[in-house]
């Protein structure tokens, strides 16, 4: 469904992601594991699109050069260049890392929000679905968003995400910052995605231990490079990802 | 006189904030100040003039053309100078600023000056509050301006383009996430924010004649309006309206009228040294800008 070939990132002169490449097939949940600064959310700035914006802004501004070479495969087709509504558009949906909600807008309005290129019928049947899933979120329907706990947050913000219709949604550090029990209902909200709504998931995560159990296919990243590659329980056994990664 | 003084001190808050709507309106979602604004109020009412004068249009017809007209040239503007510059504070201030100026002292060469430019009121005729005469055309400003704030509020509640707006207003890069094209909904801002200025021109012009100085004291008010009230923030907008313009009329009715304008300038001064971020910023933390 979406594959990466030989992906370089370069911020000024600082490179974010080196020869990278990797693969997701339809219907998996594949993570990519690295500590801070590894490079997962300009992988994932990459993937959604979102880095061609901030080329063609940082330009204007006649600030930072963003560098990028490689290619992006969606559905066999080249979207290297392609911008980030398109994406949308195509069925890649990104939810950014650290809660991203509009703090000002309440919960259905954020939700309302996100279902921006959707027709309106799409939208509150989205809506309806996602309160199913999160059934917290329905109660804070209508409480400003940035009065919500962190935890609350992550739940909108995957919600936004879902009414924006993806195939392929990416999740940046879903789980940053939660309580284990908070994680425990995301891994199993992810799980149900996949399962019911047919939905291919691309997470990354800096601790391993939540998220290996449920992916198929796992990336390990440090300093911009691809180290390790596995199944999961492949990567689970082994002990250098259990040194570095299962300290939680 | 004190009766007057407060009805006609209302009245002028109405105009303030219908002025400083639109400048307002676009400052909070694509945050570019746009400097041409009062250029734009000018234009959209020497618009007006030539074609309900010198092409004999109605005046419905005319009053319509001139709004979209204004848009389109805010649209414009955002896409062929702004976009080039954005980021920079200052390029957009100097670019739409210049651009401002261009038009304004292009109407001046050609002689667009004189009291002959002046635009039709809705309704002849005034009524009385007291003893205080006040005529039907500041009443439909007064009126104006309290529909146009609630249809603000209702298209960028309930509309897909005004959720985008206030989408864009709040965290551009999220925003991006849902598909919402940052430049193009700016560009709409700027034509919304542009649009405004023609509707405020069409209902306030008629008081007096159109005039090259008006552009500018437009701008002057609404960037007051603005800074006082705290950039972006809606409920700012209205309590600085309402301050300045007060302040306003007690100057001109027992003082001097000259120093109407003076107010506006000591406002901008005042507020900037003691409080840049305008003196209701602080409400805006978790609270509408738009
Ligand atoms: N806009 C930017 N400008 C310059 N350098 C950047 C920019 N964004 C990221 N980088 C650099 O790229 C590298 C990778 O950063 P990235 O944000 O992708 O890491 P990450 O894995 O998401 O880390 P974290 O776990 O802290 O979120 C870092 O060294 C960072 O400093
Ligand atoms: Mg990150």
């Amino acid at each position: 469904m979406l594959k990466v070939n030989n992906l370089m990132v370069f911020f000024e002169n600082a490179l974010a992601l080196n020869d990278f490449s990797m693969e997701v097939k339809e219907g998996q949940i594949v993570g990519v594991i690295g500590s801070n600064s590894a490079g997962k959310t300009t992988l994932m700035n990459t993937l959604s699109g979102l880095i061609v914006d901030m080329r063609i802004k940082e330009i204007r501004r006649g600030g930072e050069r963003i560098t990028l070479y490689g290619k992006i495969l969606f559905r066999d087709e080249d979207i290297t260049a392609t911008g980030p509504s398109e994406r949308v558009r195509k069925g890649i949906v990104l939810c950014r890392e650290r809660h991203p909600i509009f703090p000002e807008s309440d919960v259905f309005e954020n939700l309302k929000i996100a279902g921006y290129l959707q027709k309106r019928s799409m939208v509150l049947e989205m809506i309806q679905y996602v309160f199913e899933l999160f059934p917290a979120l329905a109660q804070l329907k209508s409480r400003k968003a940035g009065f919500m706990s962190g935890g609350e947050q992550q739940m909108l913000a995957i919600g936004m995400a879902l009414v924006a219709r993806p195939t392929l949604l990416l999740l940046d550090e879903p789980l940053l910052g939660l309580s284990p029990m908070m994680q425990n209902l995301l891994v199993d909200a992810v799980k149900s995605l996949r399962a019911k709504a047919g939905i291919t998931v691309l997470l990354s995560e800096q601790f391993a231990r939540p998220v290996l159990p449920i992916i198929d296919f796992g990336y390990i990243l440090e300093n911009g490079m691809l180290t390790l590659t596995g199944t999961g329980e492949e990567l689970m056994e082994n002990p250098e990802v259990k040194a570095a990664y299962f300290g939680v | 006189m004190l009766l007057g003084t407060l009805i006609y001190g209302f009245v002028n808050s109405t105009i303030l904030a219908l002025v400083a709507m639109g400048f307002n309106l676009t400052f909070g979602i694509s945050g570019v100040a746009n400097f041409a604004y009062g250029a734009t109020y000018i234009f959209s009412g020497f618009l007006v003039w030539i074609l309900l004068n010198s092409l004999g249009v109605p005046y419905f017809f005319s009053v319509v053309i001139a709004v979209i007209c204004a848009a389109l040239l805010g649209f414009l503007i955002y896409y062929v100078v702004i976009l080039r510059v954005k980021g920079l504070a200052l390029s957009e201030v100097m670019a739409t600023f210049g651009l401002g100026l261009a038009i304004m002292e292009l109407f001046r060469y050609f002689d667009f000056v004189g009291f002959r430019y002046t635009l039709p009121v809705f309704f002849d005729g005034s009524i009385s509050i007291g003893d205080v005469y006040i005529d039907y055309q500041r009443l439909a400003i007064a009126l104006i301006a309290m529909a146009l704030t609630l249809f603000i509020y209702l298209f960028t509640h309930h509309t897909r383009i005004g959720l985008a707006f206030r989408a864009i207003a709040q965290d551009e890069r999220t925003a991006l996430t849902f598909g919402i094209n940052s430049d193009r909904i700016g560009a709409l801002s700027m034509a919304f924010g542009s649009a405004l200025a023609a509707v405020a021109a069409i209902v306030i012009l008629p008081l007096g004649t159109i005039a090259v100085e008006g552009g500018y004291d437009v701008l002057i008010n609404a960037l007051a309006v603005c800074i006082v009230g705290g950039l972006g923030s809606t409920m700012g907008i209205l309590v600085a309206s309402v301050m300045i313009g007060f302040a306003q009329t007690f100057t001109a009715n027992y003082l001097e009228p000259h120093w109407m304008m003076l107010v506006s300038l000591i406002a901008i001064a005042v507020v900037l040294v003691v409080k840049p971020s305008g003196l209701f910023s602080h409400q805006k933390e978790l609270e509408e800008r738009i």
